[in-house]
């Protein structure tokens, strides 16, 4: 999946919680108010874009620091 | 009050304590889904009195890609929204362990235990993109306390109310509810198996003094799919007060 789609299903996301959109990938998630289960709402509306399931383990998730971080897993769990 | 107005799966819901709540909750006003081994002719009559509010497929509950299937079917039926879902099928079990084959132990795990773990993450899909949701499992008393005989069926009602807690820290953030509501013997196929003498020792024990039956399970099931009561990662007991 592309990388600016992707970063628009978590700016869909955020949106949808009334927080601001994302602009800056260096940003850290924390400071971009972007939470882990917004990272798991990302992953099922990707899977339903790609009508297949993504699984991966938490460790994954605890991993991702950055927004770069979100976008980069994505893309690799996507391609 | 009464939930009514919302979309809900009932496992289990050809008889037993399962056909029951699927009845009292049709009877409220909500649209109902349930799903089966076999078709019941109970299921036929609840077809003929509710059309559309009612919805029955024969599933089987460890088939995931099937469960999947129904789950979408009745978002697709219903209008799109999952509300509530209520994980009731359970198969009992009479037999000490030493006795009992792994057929018939791998069979109890199989339903009770992938079964509404397989329903529970469906709906979890779901309900993380819409919003929030409740689930209610029913687990039993044998979860928390021991009795002789049950010790497989005790150790998936303990996971139901373990998984419980679990995810209630996983995806309580989300607006999922998931509680479980635990009733004690109750009158029921599972409870047959007792002789008379042993439902007597029973009943002499409980404080209230009789055993539960599917209407007060039906009204604490009611009360937690109803998402009016923030209660979040708890087991309820109707049992009588036997394990007070």
């Amino acid at each position: 999946m592309e990388r600016q789609e992707i970063l628009d299903t978590m700016n869909l996301v955020m949106t949808n919680k009334g927080r601001e959109p994302i602009t800056d990938e260096t940003v850290a998630t924390r400071d971009a108010n972007f939470r882990s289960l917004d990272f798991s709402e990302v992953a099922l509306r990707i899977e339903t874009k790609l009508g297949r399931e993504l699984t991966f383990d938490a460790a994954a998730m605890r991993n991702i620091d950055t927004v770069k971080d979100v976008l980069d897993f994505f893309e690799k769990a996507t391609a | 009050m009464h939930t009514n107005g919302q979309n809900i799966i009932v496992s289990g819901g050809s008889r037993g304590l399962g056909l029951h709540l699927v009845s009292q909750l049709l009877k409220n006003g909500n649209k109902v889904a349930t799903f089966a081994r076999t078709r019941t002719p109970e299921m036929d009559a609840l077809d003929k009195e509710y059309g559309d509010s009612f919805h029955f497929a024969s599933v089987d509950a460890v088939d995931a890609d099937k469960v999947n299937g129904f789950v979408a079917e009745v978002c697709d039926k219903f209008g799109g929204r999952l509300d509530s879902i209520v994980n009731n099928a359970a198969i009992g079990q009479d037999q000490l362990l030493m006795h009992t084959d792994l057929d018939t132990i791998q069979q109890i795990v199989n339903i009770n235990i992938v079964g509404p773990t397989i329903l529970i993450r469906a709906a979890i899909k779901r309900m993380m993109l819409q919003g929030g949701g409740n689930i209610c499992n029913i687990s039993s008393i044998c979860g928390s306390r021991g009795y002789a005989g049950l010790s497989v069926y005790a150790g998936s009602k303990g996971y139901l109310d373990a998984m419980t807690r679990a995810l209630a820290r996983e995806v309580g953030e989300a607006g999922i509810f998931i509680n479980c509501v635990a009733p004690g013997f109750f009158e029921s196929e599972m409870s047959s198996v007792l002789r008379p003498e042993q439902l007597n020792t029973i009943k002499r024990r409980t404080p209230s003094g009789s055993l539960s039956n599917d209407e007060n399970i039906f009204k604490v099931v009611d009360m937690v799919i109803s998402g009016t009561t923030n209660m979040q990662g708890q087991v309820v007991f109707v049992d009588g007060g036997i394990t007070s």
